[in-house]
Protein backbone atom coordinates (compact mmCIF):
# COMPACT_ATOMS: atom_id res chain seq x y z
CA UNK A 1 0.00 0.00 0.00
CA UNK A 2 1.18 3.62 -0.78
CA UNK A 3 2.00 6.07 1.75
CA UNK A 4 0.72 8.67 0.09
CA UNK A 5 -2.46 7.76 -2.66
CA UNK A 6 -1.55 10.27 -5.62
CA UNK A 7 2.23 11.00 -4.81
CA UNK A 8 2.75 12.38 -8.34
CA UNK A 9 0.05 14.75 -8.72
CA UNK A 10 0.44 16.22 -5.22
CA UNK A 11 4.09 16.71 -6.32
CA UNK A 12 3.26 18.77 -9.23
CA UNK A 13 0.69 20.69 -7.15
CA UNK A 14 2.87 21.40 -4.61
CA UNK A 15 5.36 22.59 -7.06
CA UNK A 16 3.49 24.50 -9.30
CA UNK A 17 1.78 26.25 -6.15
CA UNK A 18 3.02 26.83 -2.49
CA UNK A 19 6.53 25.94 -3.70
CA UNK A 20 6.26 28.28 -7.22
CA UNK A 21 5.02 30.85 -4.62
CA UNK A 22 7.54 30.61 -2.26
CA UNK A 23 10.63 30.75 -4.97
CA UNK A 24 8.98 33.92 -6.36
CA UNK A 25 8.22 35.90 -2.89
CA UNK A 26 9.92 33.75 0.10
CA UNK A 27 6.22 33.61 1.67
CA UNK A 28 5.29 30.53 2.96
CA UNK A 29 1.65 30.90 1.86
CA UNK A 30 -0.37 27.61 3.73
CA UNK A 31 -3.83 29.00 2.48
CA UNK A 32 -2.47 27.85 -1.17
CA UNK A 33 -0.95 24.66 0.24
CA UNK A 34 -2.67 21.60 -0.92
CA UNK A 35 -2.98 18.99 1.75
CA UNK A 36 -1.87 15.13 1.20
CA UNK A 37 -5.04 13.63 0.82
CA UNK A 38 -5.88 9.28 0.88
CA UNK A 39 -9.31 7.17 0.45
CA UNK A 40 -8.24 4.41 2.30
CA UNK A 41 -6.28 3.73 5.68
CA UNK A 42 -4.17 0.89 5.95
CA UNK A 43 -5.47 -2.37 7.28
CA UNK A 44 -3.49 -4.64 10.03
CA UNK A 45 -4.41 -6.90 13.07
CA UNK A 46 -4.62 -5.54 16.63
CA UNK A 47 -2.36 -6.54 19.09
CA UNK A 48 -1.96 -7.16 22.89
CA UNK A 49 -0.47 -3.95 24.24
CA UNK A 50 0.59 -5.99 27.57
CA UNK A 51 2.58 -8.16 25.58
CA UNK A 52 3.79 -5.68 23.03
CA UNK A 53 7.12 -3.33 22.65
CA UNK A 54 6.03 0.34 22.38
CA UNK A 55 7.77 3.10 20.76
CA UNK A 56 7.09 6.23 20.77
CA UNK A 57 7.37 8.65 17.85
CA UNK A 58 7.45 12.10 18.33
CA UNK A 59 7.26 15.31 15.48
CA UNK A 60 8.24 17.87 18.01
CA UNK A 61 11.25 18.59 17.43
CA UNK A 62 13.18 16.86 20.46
CA UNK A 63 16.71 15.99 20.23
CA UNK A 64 19.60 15.77 22.90
CA UNK A 65 20.97 18.68 23.56
CA UNK A 66 24.14 17.66 24.74
CA UNK A 67 24.96 15.43 21.93
CA UNK A 68 23.20 15.61 18.81
CA UNK A 69 22.20 18.27 16.16
CA UNK A 70 19.52 20.45 16.66
CA UNK A 71 16.97 20.38 13.81
CA UNK A 72 17.43 22.64 10.85
CA UNK A 73 13.95 24.74 11.89
CA UNK A 74 14.13 28.37 10.68
CA UNK A 75 14.22 26.08 7.09
CA UNK A 76 10.95 26.90 5.42
CA UNK A 77 11.03 24.10 3.11
CA UNK A 78 11.44 21.66 6.43
CA UNK A 79 13.91 19.23 7.64
CA UNK A 80 13.21 15.40 7.01
CA UNK A 81 15.86 13.99 9.48
CA UNK A 82 15.28 11.73 12.22
CA UNK A 83 16.96 11.67 15.74
CA UNK A 84 16.62 8.64 17.98
CA UNK A 85 17.51 9.30 21.55
CA UNK A 86 17.01 6.74 24.99
CA UNK A 87 13.10 6.25 26.10
CA UNK A 88 14.41 6.73 29.62
CA UNK A 89 16.22 9.92 28.73
CA UNK A 90 15.60 12.49 31.98
CA UNK A 91 13.36 15.53 30.29
CA UNK A 92 16.21 17.82 31.84
CA UNK A 93 18.75 16.17 28.71
CA UNK A 94 16.09 16.85 25.80
CA UNK A 95 15.74 20.31 23.66
CA UNK A 96 13.40 21.11 21.33
CA UNK A 97 13.92 22.51 17.42
CA UNK A 98 10.81 23.53 16.32
CA UNK A 99 9.14 27.28 15.13
CA UNK A 100 5.69 25.86 14.34
CA UNK A 101 4.35 25.74 17.72
CA UNK A 102 4.49 26.86 21.53
CA UNK A 103 6.91 25.44 23.45
CA UNK A 104 5.97 26.68 26.79
CA UNK A 105 3.69 24.03 27.25
CA UNK A 106 6.84 21.04 26.89
CA UNK A 107 9.15 23.50 28.41
CA UNK A 108 6.78 23.53 31.78
CA UNK A 109 6.03 19.72 31.55
CA UNK A 110 7.55 17.60 28.66
CA UNK A 111 4.71 15.07 29.12
CA UNK A 112 2.31 17.35 27.10
CA UNK A 113 4.05 15.97 24.18
CA UNK A 114 6.77 13.30 25.36
CA UNK A 115 5.00 11.22 27.64
CA UNK A 116 7.33 9.00 28.56
CA UNK A 117 6.93 8.80 32.33
CA UNK A 118 3.61 7.94 32.20
CA UNK A 119 4.67 5.21 29.34
CA UNK A 120 6.80 3.78 31.74
CA UNK A 121 4.22 3.71 34.48
CA UNK A 122 1.77 2.11 32.10
CA UNK A 123 4.87 -0.12 31.76
CA UNK A 124 4.92 -1.30 35.34
CA UNK A 125 1.12 -1.05 35.47
CA UNK A 126 1.12 -4.51 33.33
CA UNK A 127 -0.81 -2.11 30.53
CA UNK A 128 2.19 -1.77 28.25
CA UNK A 129 4.73 -5.12 28.02
CA UNK A 130 7.81 -2.80 27.43
CA UNK A 131 9.04 0.39 26.17
CA UNK A 132 11.16 0.57 22.97
CA UNK A 133 14.81 1.09 23.87
CA UNK A 134 14.51 4.59 21.84
CA UNK A 135 12.00 7.53 21.12
CA UNK A 136 12.16 8.29 17.36
CA UNK A 137 11.98 12.01 16.59
CA UNK A 138 11.62 14.09 13.86
CA UNK A 139 10.54 17.32 12.75
CA UNK A 140 6.88 17.66 12.05
CA UNK A 141 7.33 20.97 10.06
CA UNK A 142 7.88 18.78 6.27
CA UNK A 143 6.06 21.02 3.18
CA UNK A 144 7.49 18.40 0.79
CA UNK A 145 5.55 15.56 1.69
CA UNK A 146 7.33 13.72 -1.27
CA UNK A 147 10.77 14.34 0.89
CA UNK A 148 8.40 12.84 3.80
CA UNK A 149 7.42 9.81 1.97
CA UNK A 150 11.05 9.15 0.45
CA UNK A 151 13.34 9.99 3.21
CA UNK A 152 11.82 10.62 6.62
CA UNK A 153 9.53 7.17 6.98
CA UNK A 154 12.04 5.11 5.55
CA UNK A 155 14.09 6.20 8.32
CA UNK A 156 11.45 5.67 10.81
CA UNK A 157 10.69 2.00 9.45
CA UNK A 158 14.26 1.48 9.80
CA UNK A 159 14.85 2.88 13.47
CA UNK A 160 11.19 0.99 14.55
CA UNK A 161 12.57 -2.33 12.59
CA UNK A 162 15.57 -1.68 14.77
CA UNK A 163 13.87 -1.53 17.85
CA UNK A 164 12.04 -4.52 16.75
CA UNK A 165 8.58 -2.68 18.27
CA UNK A 166 5.13 -4.45 17.91
CA UNK A 167 3.44 -1.31 17.89
CA UNK A 168 4.20 2.24 17.70
CA UNK A 169 2.07 5.39 19.26
CA UNK A 170 2.97 9.10 17.43
CA UNK A 171 1.85 12.02 19.07
CA UNK A 172 2.53 14.94 16.79
CA UNK A 173 2.97 18.78 17.83
CA UNK B 1 3.40 0.78 9.00
CA UNK B 2 5.05 -2.03 7.88
CA UNK B 3 3.90 -4.87 10.03
CA UNK B 4 3.89 -2.61 12.90
CA UNK B 5 0.56 -1.81 14.62
CA UNK B 6 0.62 2.11 14.98
CA UNK B 7 -1.79 5.02 16.83
CA UNK B 8 -2.22 8.74 17.36
CA UNK B 9 -3.73 11.23 18.84
CA UNK B 10 -4.53 14.72 17.28
CA UNK B 11 -5.71 18.14 18.37
CA UNK B 12 -6.53 18.88 14.91
CA UNK B 13 -9.04 16.00 13.03
CA UNK B 14 -9.81 17.61 10.21
CA UNK B 15 -6.27 17.53 9.22
CA UNK B 16 -5.64 14.38 10.32
CA UNK B 17 -8.63 12.18 9.24
CA UNK B 18 -7.59 13.27 5.04
CA UNK B 19 -3.94 11.20 5.71
CA UNK B 20 -6.46 7.90 6.69
CA UNK B 21 -4.30 6.90 9.73
CA UNK B 22 -5.07 3.55 10.87
CA UNK B 23 -5.65 3.96 14.18
CA UNK B 24 -6.62 7.56 16.26
CA UNK B 25 -7.94 9.86 18.93
CA UNK B 26 -8.90 13.22 18.57
CA UNK B 27 -8.98 16.02 20.93
CA UNK B 28 -9.95 19.70 21.17
CA UNK B 29 -6.73 20.30 22.97
CA UNK B 30 -3.93 22.66 21.76
CA UNK B 31 -1.37 22.70 19.37
CA UNK B 32 2.14 22.01 21.73
CA UNK B 33 0.29 20.25 24.25
CA UNK B 34 -1.25 17.05 21.79
CA UNK B 35 -1.20 14.32 24.90
CA UNK B 36 -3.07 16.62 27.65
CA UNK B 37 -2.88 20.10 29.50
CA UNK B 38 0.23 20.85 31.15
CA UNK B 39 0.48 19.16 34.92
CA UNK B 40 -2.97 17.81 34.06
CA UNK B 41 -1.85 13.87 34.84
CA UNK B 42 -4.92 12.49 34.99
CA UNK B 43 -6.05 14.03 31.49
CA UNK B 44 -2.91 13.11 30.03
CA UNK B 45 -3.56 9.37 30.93
CA UNK B 46 -6.63 9.43 29.81
CA UNK B 47 -5.58 10.93 26.33
CA UNK B 48 -3.11 7.78 26.72
CA UNK B 49 -4.64 5.03 27.53
CA UNK B 50 -7.90 5.87 25.26
CA UNK B 51 -5.27 6.03 22.35
CA UNK B 52 -3.78 3.09 23.09
CA UNK B 53 -6.26 1.20 23.43
CA UNK B 54 -7.07 1.36 19.85
CA UNK B 55 -4.07 -1.04 19.62
CA UNK B 56 -6.17 -3.87 20.49
CA UNK B 57 -8.43 -3.33 17.23
CA UNK B 58 -8.09 -4.64 14.04
CA UNK B 59 -6.91 -1.94 11.42
CA UNK B 60 -8.59 0.47 9.98
CA UNK B 61 -10.55 2.02 12.78
CA UNK B 62 -12.57 5.86 12.55
CA UNK B 63 -10.92 8.29 14.26
CA UNK B 64 -12.19 8.50 18.02
CA UNK B 65 -13.43 11.91 19.73
CA UNK B 66 -12.57 12.39 22.88
CA UNK B 67 -13.52 15.12 24.94
CA UNK B 68 -10.89 16.66 26.47
CA UNK B 69 -10.24 20.53 25.87
CA UNK B 70 -7.90 22.99 26.87
CA UNK B 71 -7.69 23.75 30.16
CA UNK B 72 -10.35 26.43 30.81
Amino acid sequence: MEILENLEQWQAAYEQGWLAHYQETGETDFKIYVRPKNSQAPAGPGIELARSRLALISSAGSYLKASQDPYDAENPLGDYTIRTYPSSTPFEAIAYAHTHYDHAAVNDDPQVLLPLRHLEDMVREGIVGELAPSVISFHGYQPDVTRTVNETIPAIVAAAKAEQIDAALLIPA
Amino acid sequence: MEGIATTLTTWIAGVTRLTAPPRGTFTQLARGSTAGNRHDTAQQRRVLEATLALLAQDAPVELVRLREEVAG
